[in-house]
């Protein structure tokens, strides 16, 4: 009886969690998909957003995201692999910075809104820009990428550095082609939660990348994102309902388009590390 | 190494280039209110219409936000969806649009009617039932507006009460969500923008609105001046503006954007002739 209980509860979870997953995605696609149409994708916005599409918010909310993709990549690879190779393993240095990324990851994302626009926005005189929205982007990811490929790194089981070490390979050579390639799991799950909770991201932006829904011309350019023109039609305009159901089917789609990205792409790299080095 | 080579230039030469190229430009940089910015937004890309070179940037972050940023001169212009108030003479408002104010309830309540001295009391706790003030048995769910909110400022200075008085159940940011809020829940009372309550009403949301002191809460008694609860909508600069930013706020003042003010449910004041 506890066992068929047990069993009971675990398939209850499992139906539970994926049923509200599914209802939210099938609420987005049925109210969203009347209003949904290619024109809805390229045009510029109309009428608060009522009418019109969300073309230059689109290129905005890519803008942004490659610039915090393109910071936070490189910063966050070379920390993380600092943090599992290059520390002493249980040192005082380490154990802070882990520390202290463990907070940062845990700070609401309004926090770094206020020290974006404070810091990027007003200090570094970026004004409202992709520029700024995309640095403060940036320093949010950051923190749960390292976190997420060092526990990749660190995973690794020692017998492959020593077995680097005995072929004589360079410590760079054993990270790059050897270490990096085999935390790839770990590094694409580190990529995918960052790429979902930049793109998702509304608070961290409007104070920093801004509300202007006009195709920008440079990275100095206010751009709005998506999720923070889904939060203005849905809070801000009245009769805006239909334009931010449609713009919230768009944003899922776009984060399942960027995950398969970066899945392909990691596998073609580690491909070519592991059989063609 | 190539690759990121020829990409890494590629980048320089686009900020180069962009930063060129905006630098002819005049621009105009308009923050606060989340109320007024959608409006101002619309009005914004008007203007730039008929100003080649000129580009009118908004962006939001609430009332106060746009009285401050005008007083140091972060923005152009600042935005208000209330007067101003007697520490903030320093600045000048110029008043674009207004809006009232309206106590919604769910569609299925049969009150008709409260009294200020009852919805003060409603909203401080006093009255937790709808029987006491001639509704159902159930109790009473106050929806109030989060800090920062015009909205909410209005309301208290109306009825003369402070935010900590207030005992609320839900706390709400915008007039959308308190629509849905209160559409949602049989027992609810909350306070949202006329003209917003108006659309969603005859939309077919479940709410209706409470005429204040017998005067109905239609966007017309608002126009009218007549209606208590209501706000002005105001474009706030410092000293004397800027002849660019003094040209926006002519425009945004004129009958040529009344159709705007209108589409975003406001009330124009545009000086008819």
């Amino acid at each position: 009886m506890p066992e068929r209980m047990f069993t009971l509860l675990i398939w209850g979870a499992a139906l539970l969690v994926t049923g509200a997953l599914l209802w939210l995605l099938a609420d987005t696609v049925l109210q969203g998909v009347a209003h949904l149409s290619w024109a809805f994708i390229v045009d510029a916005p109309e009428h608060a957003g009522r009418d019109g599409g969300i073309g230059p918010i689109l290129v905005s909310t890519l803008c942004i995201l490659g610039v915090a993709l393109l910071v936070s990549l490189p910063l966050g690879l070379g920390a993380a692999i600092w943090l599992a190779e290059f520390s002493r393993q249980g040192g005082f240095l380490g154990q802070i910075i882990r520390l202290s990324l463990d907070v940062l990851a845990g700070v609401p994302s309004i926090v770094y809104g206020l020290f974006g626009n404070a810091f990027f926005s007003l200090f570094l005189g970026f004004g409202f820009s992709i520029l700024s929205g995309g640095l403060t982007l940036a320093c949010m990811i950051i923190p749960v990428f390292i976190r997420s490929c060092e526990a990749g790194l660190s995973a690794i089981d020692h017998g492959w550095r020593h077995g680097a070490l005995a072929l004589g390979m360079s410590r760079s050579t054993a990270v790059w082609y050897i270490l990096l390639p085999a935390a790839a799991p770990a590094i694409i799950a580190g990529l995918m939660l960052g790429i979902g909770r930049a793109t998702a991201e509304t608070a961290a932006l409007i104070f920093t990348s801004g509300y202007v829904d006009r195709m920008p011309e440079s990275w100095m350019d206010s751009g709005r994102a998506l999720a923070v023109h889904i939060y203005d039609l849905s809070m801000n305009v009245t009769g805006g309902n239909a334009a931010a159901y449609a713009s919230a089917l768009v944003l899922v789609t776009l984060i399942v388009l960027l995950n398969v990205l970066a899945q392909a792409m990691t596998d073609r790299w580690v491909k070519r590390r592991i059989f063609s080095a | 190494m190539k690759k990121f080579k020829i990409l890494l230039t590629t980048l320089i030469c686009m900020m180069l280039f962009s930063q060129s190229s905006y630098a002819g430009s005049e621009r105009l940089i308009l923050t606060g209110s989340s109320t007024v910015a959608p409006l101002a937004l619309e009005i914004g890309k008007r203007f730039e219409q008929l100003h080649a070179g000129v580009r009118v940037d908004v962006q939001t972050g609430g009332s106060t936000r746009g009285v401050l940023d005008a007083r140091s001169g972060t923005a152009d212009i600042g935005m208000a969806s209330r007067a101003l108030k007697g520490t903030e003479q320093d600045l000048t408002s110029h008043l674009i649009g207004m809006d009232g104010i309206s106590i919604i309830l769910h569609r299925n309540n049969p009150v008709k009617m409260l009294s200020n001295a009852q919805i003060i009391a409603i909203f401080t706790g006093k009255i937790r039932n709808w029987q006491q003030v001639g509704g159902e048995n159930r109790s009473i769910t106050v929806v109030n507006k989060a800090e920062g909110h015009s909205t909410l400022e209005l309301f208290l200075h109306h009825f003369s009460l402070k935010n900590s008085q207030i005992k609320a159940d839900v706390i709400i940011g915008d007039n959308q969500q308190g629509i849905k809020t209160v559409a949602g829940n049989p027992n609810a009372i909350g306070y949202v923008s006329i003209g917003t309550a108006e659309y969603e009403e005859a939309q077919g949301t479940a709410i209706k609105r409470l005429p204040m002191a017998g005067i109905a809460p239609t966007t017309e008694q608002v126009r009218l001046g007549k209606f208590p609860l209501s706000r002005p909508l105001n474009l706030i600069t410092k000293g004397k503006p800027s002849s660019l930013a003094q040209s926006f706020i002519d425009f945004a003042r004129s009958p040529a954007v009344r159709d705007l003010v209108e589409a975003q449910f406001f009330v124009a004041v545009a000086s008819q002739h």
